[in-house]
């Protein structure tokens, strides 16, 4: 067995047992036995693995069985000597019962929780962890490419090296990072409902993906895979690694990302509460929505592609072998067909996260809500129809080359709709650069560059040239890391306290997002370069011309890298040293936050009251990062009117108004009449207020008041935007 | 454990609204039977997707290598594709009844349905082993294991009438040549030099026994042996009069052989059976080769000996030998061949040349097959799971009016595997 592969395995079970043991264990014995088993076999598993399929070296086996007994132990004594917490409690959280992270207790009332929180945040663990290996393989290229000629290791391990790269972050990270993951914790809520539509499945879904997970991540004790991530044929049908461990993993994988799918299509099409259109959903959801279509009508040509591929690598059926009278690039077009949708399985998600930073961020409804809403269903359909243009160069007819070709164009209108109503989104607003919104609009840049380069790679000419170079590499870089991971830290930052209940650290959280936009640019700017100059890609040596260039790039990484890694650490850590964080920290309009922070087993206590879409006239910062409406629930009368006095809306009843106040009030309370004549009572909860009707109203009561000269500022403001957005509104139409 | 878990199951299970199958986030039982429908209507689009690449693959090699589809259908079986059609659709109406039952709140009429599809789905997957069966039987198989005993007019198995059992031919065909090659055991793609004298010999007659199947399946030094034995016995008997070859040639010429797998090495270059007639057919070619699997570089299968030598030229004496010596005859195996081959017959000829040899790749059509009634079939097996898992339920008495969605859905799942087979049996029974 490789000696690093040995160190990697004993570090990864090391950081894995400890974090995770650290994390999950705290109160009781059990835990920590549960976590000695895991790292246990974390340890001793894959040298098995080796021994039974590779050199038969009975010497790694048994290091590695002894260290990983030894962490086993370390864990049982330290974990169950650390102090032991009470169970926090939230100021926001839920009143009448316990959230979601304490409602019990046990590892089996996390591993077989149908909530969806839970599932989602053991999906999100699963994910950092992936992450995490994941990255260490893309340091190790990055590493081995710092000089021409070998600098690490020799060309079979970094032919392995890359394949496992790609495959872990491909399959395992980027693709159920934001739906499976944060769209789990995320979109039930953000649609006001209790749970997804199927929790049973909702949970076989994750065990698929642990099972997948498994079975690609045993390639490496295996001996690793060298197939490249897309598992090409006829050299997967060759190949010596453990292709077939491979393919299975990624069988099972694509059948957790349908169930994924599938459920989140039900919960999004029978779970909206009363009131809520197709056109009142966060977009978010929408995106999520985009990407459930594609889960579910692209994956299972995966499933069916992997799974001839594993049978014809131990049955020779000759369905992908040329030998016996199978078609290789039949398998390309079929492996495409799949994962050109799959690009944008991992990219529309992250469109979504970004249309709620950069709307909560800016403050602002976002712009040309339907049009980003259409865009993200037209890119679903129109992925299904490009797959063609990873096969340019490939042998396919000429007549499919300048189809798919132009086909590949028309992707970019709904691409750029997106980007064009972003920009607008952010025009004249009051942004907030917390650690969210610097995600946000890095996400901007880099999925500019990503789509624009794309473009060169559409043009059937320039691909002939750039095809299979290093410019290649950094298009998809900046498309799939640039912008979908960048969205992810975004939303995970964003979300994090309300699924946590803690804030995480601001300072440390900024400095990290810009660490990963610069440690990004360093790391794929020079591959464009040195790809447009024809660097050709998975080669482990260089022409010497291009070692500046790769220097610079392996400088990047580990920018990247160290940045991305304390973003995470900071982010755990958080669960101890996080301040309580309230229900509404960023100021976001859409239900989420309405609910307790963390929200309880059914996510809220009572029905959600809808508000308009988007509208944040009248959320408030009553202190640093705690938000609330001006007009609070009913049932909260003296917060109200604490909320009121302090934005300058006194009511009547508040003792030691000044005239303006008074008048003030006046408005303030035909306001309250005009909603009262909307009627957000018990009987009619869940059904959506007009708020159009309600800013005329007042606009009228104003009128009728004659106090236009006394107005507050904050209501004349707010009658402003109202009027502009109103004007916005119209003009769209 | 706690009792947490169970709480939080239970709330689930039992829920808040009267009835004990209504899960808790759902507003009622309309809501929880509308996404149910739903979803198992996704799943659906989703199976439909995951057999496309099997259709599409069908529509590729159909249009590109039709001569395939009308060589090897002729092995699918009408009689039981029509049969199992039959099957299947009167399943789905019994599972659509099933339906129409839980409405109505029919206990036993909706657990007679329910056993009648069982029943239907078993006898389809028990036509479904006969046919599979008796295939693996012939070796028509797929891809790499395609190898049957065609006879020389292509227009029947051999196996049938036993005259080479438990053996396969080969489908390699000499493309190049007009020429009809002969025998059970067609030429075989043998590495050799077919100008090298000794290989210029025809072949004798043989019969490979039923050991050679055992020898297969156990693959011993010992039965080799044993095999050799019996087949040097069974040349000497049959073996017509031999050759002589001119003198001068170079004898136990190494050379390395190559052959698909699991192929009996057959004679290298068969004279054909006009020069045999004219008296110049050679002789039986002493040793065999006994090699099992692929080339020796997959490393898959055992390779008793990967090489052969070039056969001594036979002389009469040496086939007398043979046949006096009655196994005495010092012969290893990896040395020279047996090439037990079946002589063409004028009518044989006959049908060869009305028929022609089976086209390239031919075994790409029962991949073809296998992968899509195999795949068809796993999903049959599923359908009988999840038909037995709702009786088991029905008997029970958990369905009524309020409460059939399970029901709905299974049946929506064996409509569509009805479909898929129903599309299955024209594509790949009843073409022309």
């Amino acid at each position: 067995m490789n000696l690093e592969i040995l160190v990697l395995i004993i570090v990864v079970t090391a950081l894995s047992g400890g974090a995770l043991a650290a994390i999950f264990a705290g109160k009781k014995h059990r835990h920590a036995l549960a976590w000695f088993f895991l790292s246990f076999w974390l340890g001793v598993i894959g040298p098995i693995g080796d021994f039974v399929l590779g050199q038969r070296d009975w010497v790694s086996p048994i290091v590695a069985t002894i260290v990983g007994a030894v962490i086993g132990v370390v864990v049982v004594l330290v974990v169950p000597a650390l102090p032991v917490q009470p169970d926090p409690v939230y100021p926001d959280g839920p009143k009448d019962e316990k959230d979601y992270l304490h409602c019990s207790k046990g590892f089996l009332s996390w591993a077989l929780t149908l909530d969806h929180k839970r599932i989602g945040l053991m999906y999100l663990f699963g994910i950092l962890f992936s992450l995490l290996v994941g990255g260490v393989f893309a340091l190790l290229v990055r590493t081995e490419l710092f000089f021409p000629g070998k600098t690490i290791v020799d060309q079979d391990m970094y032919n392995k090296f890359f394949t496992l790269h790609g495959a872990i972050m491909v399959f395992l990270v980027i693709i159920p990072g934001i739906p499976a993951a944060l769209g789990n914790i995320i979109m039930p809520i953000q649609l006001g409902a209790p749970d997804v539509a199927f929790p049973r499945l909702n949970l076989a879904s994750f065990y698929l993906w642990c099972s997948g997970a498994i079975l690609l991540v045993l390639t490496i004790p295996f001996g690793g895979l060298d197939t490249g991530w897309t598992l090409y044929t006829p050299y997967s049908l060759e190949s010596k690694t453990p292709v077939l461990v491979a393919t299975m993993g990624v069988f099972l994988l694509g059948f957790s990302s349908i169930f994924t799918g599938l459920n989140f299509l039900v919960t999004i099409h029978k779970f909206r509460p009363q009131g809520m259109g197709w056109f009142q959903m966060p977009l978010n959801v929408w995106a999520i929505y985009a990407t459930a279509i594609m889960q579910v009508l692209a994956t299972p040509v995966l499933g069916i592609t992997v799974l001839l591929l594993t049978v014809e690598r131990f049955a020779h059926i000759g369905i992908f072998d040329p030998n016996l009278g199978g078609d290789p690039v039949l398998f390309q077009h079929f492996f495409w067909f799949y994962s050109h949708p799959a690009v944008y399985i991992m990219i529309i998600p992250g469109m979504g996260v970004v249309n709620e930073l950069i709307s909560t961020y800016a403050g602002k409804p976002i712009f040309g809500y339907r049009f980003i809403a259409y865009s993200s269903i037209s890119l679903a359909l129109l992925s299904f129809l490009v797959w063609g243009h990873h096969m340019f160069v490939s042998g396919q007819s000429r007549l499919a080359n300048m189809v798919f070709s132009a086909l590949t164009f028309t992707v970019a209108i709904p691409s750029a709709i997106k980007i064009f109503n972003w920009v607008a989104t952010l025009y004249k607003a009051d942004i907030r650069l917390k650690t969210g919104m610097i995600y946000g609009l890095a996400f901007l840049l880099l999925f500019t560059i990503g789509g624009l380069t794309g473009l060169f790679l559409g043009i059937l000419s320039v691909d002939v040239h750039l095809h299979d170079t290093y410019f290649v590499v950094a298009h998809f870089h900046y498309v799939m890391m640039g912008s979908t991971l960048v969205a992810f830290l975004g939303a995970l930052h964003h979300w994090w306290p309300k699924f946590t209940g803690r804030m995480y650290n601001e300072k440390i959280g900024q400095i990290c997002a810009f660490g990963v936009f610069f440690g990004f640019n360093f790391t794929f700017m020079p591959q464009f370069v040195m790809g447009a100059r024809g660097m050709p890609r998975r080669y482990w040596d260089y022409d010497p011309q291009y070692t500046i260039f790769h220097q610079l790039s392996t400088i990047g990484a580990f920018i990247l890298g160290f940045s991305i890694f304390i973003t995470v650490i900071s982010l755990v850590a958080s669960f101890w040293t996080g301040k309580k964080a309230p229900r509404n920290p960023w100021g976001g309009s859409s239900l989420e936050w309405q609910a307790p922070t963390p929200p309880p087993l059914y996510n809220f206590e009572k029905p959600p009251v809808l508000h308009e879409l988007y509208n944040y006239d009248d959320l408030v910062e009553v202190e640093p990062d705690r938000w609330e409406r001006k007009t609070p629930i009913e049932d909260e009368p003296e917060k109200a009117d604490a909320i009121a006095r302090k934005i300058g809306a006194v009511t009547d009843h508040t003792a030691g108004a000044t005239q303006a106040e008074r008048a003030a009030a006046m408005i303030h309370a035909k306001a309250e009449e005009v909603r009262a004549e909307h009627d957000v009572t018990e009987s009619s909860k869940g059904k959506a207020l007009d708020p159009k009707d309600l800013a005329a109203d007042k606009a009228e009561a104003a009128k009728v008041a004659g106090a236009g000269e006394v107005m507050p500022t904050a209501t004349a403001e707010q009658a402003k935007d109202e009027e502009a957005k109103n004007k916005d509104e119209g003009e769209k139409k | 454990m706690t009792t947490a878990h169970e709480e939080h199951g239970v709330e689930h299970d039992l829920g808040h609204h009267g009835s004990p199958f209504v899960q808790h986030h759902y507003d009622d039982a309309q809501h929880q039977f509308d996404s149910g429908k739903f979803g198992i209507w996704l799943f659906l689009a989703q199976e439909v997707l995951f057999f496309s690449a099997l259709f599409v693959q069908y529509v590729l090699y159909r249009v590109h290598h039709s001569e395939i589809f009308n060589y090897a259908h002729k092995w699918l079986d009408v009689k039981f594709g029509a049969t199992n059609t039959a099957v299947l659709i009167f399943s789905s109406l019994t599972a659509a009844w099933a339906v129409r039952c839980a409405q109505r709140n029919q206990r036993r009429g909706l657990i007679a349905c329910i056993v009648i599809t069982l029943l239907c789905a078993c006898t389809f997957l028990g036509i479904k082993y006969l046919e599979y069966s008796h295939k693996v039987h012939e070796h028509i198989l797929f891809g790499r294991y395609f190898d049957p005993c065609i006879s020389p007019g292509n227009a029947e198995l051999l196996t049938q009438n036993n005259e080479c059992p438990g053996t396969k031919s080969t489908i390699d065909w000499d493309y190049g040549s007009e020429k009809a090659k002969t025998g059970c055991f067609e030429e075989s793609k043998i590495d050799v030099d077919p100008n090298q004298p000794g290989v210029q010999a025809d072949c004798a007659v043989a019969e490979i026994t039923r050991e050679k199947k055992t020898i297969e399946d156990q693959k011993t030094h010992k039965e080799v042996e044993t095999w050799v034995e019996k087949s040097r016995r069974v040349i000497a008997a049959r073996c017509p009069e031999p050759h002589l070859p001119e003198a001068g040639v170079a004898e136990h010429e190494q050379f390395p052989c190559w052959r698909p797998a699991y192929q009996p090495v057959v004679c290298p270059d068969l004279t054909d059976a006009e020069a045999r007639r004219h008296g110049t057919a050679g002789r039986p070619q002493d040793g065999i080769l006994v090699e099992y699997g692929d080339s020796a570089e997959r490393g898959e299968d055992i390779v008793i000996d990967a090489t052969c030598k070039a056969p001594a030229p036979a002389t009469a004496q040496s086939i007398e030998l043979l046949a006096s010596n009655n196994g005495e005859h010092d012969l290893k195996e990896g040395q020279g061949a047996i090439h037990p081959i079946h002589i063409a017959t004028e009518e044989d000829e006959f049908e060869r040349a009305s028929l022609g040899p089976p086209p390239e790749h031919t075994g790409m059509f029962l991949t073809i097959y296998f992968a899509m009634t195999g795949l068809h079939g796993i999903h049959v097996l599923f359908g009988i799971f999840v038909f037995t898992w709702l009786l088991m339920r029905s008997i029970k008495g958990h369905f009524t009016p309020e409460y059939f969605g399970p029901v709905d859905y299974a049946a929506l799942y064996w409509h569509i595997v009805d479909i898929i087979w129903i599309f299955l049996f024209p594509l790949l029974y009843l073409i022309h």
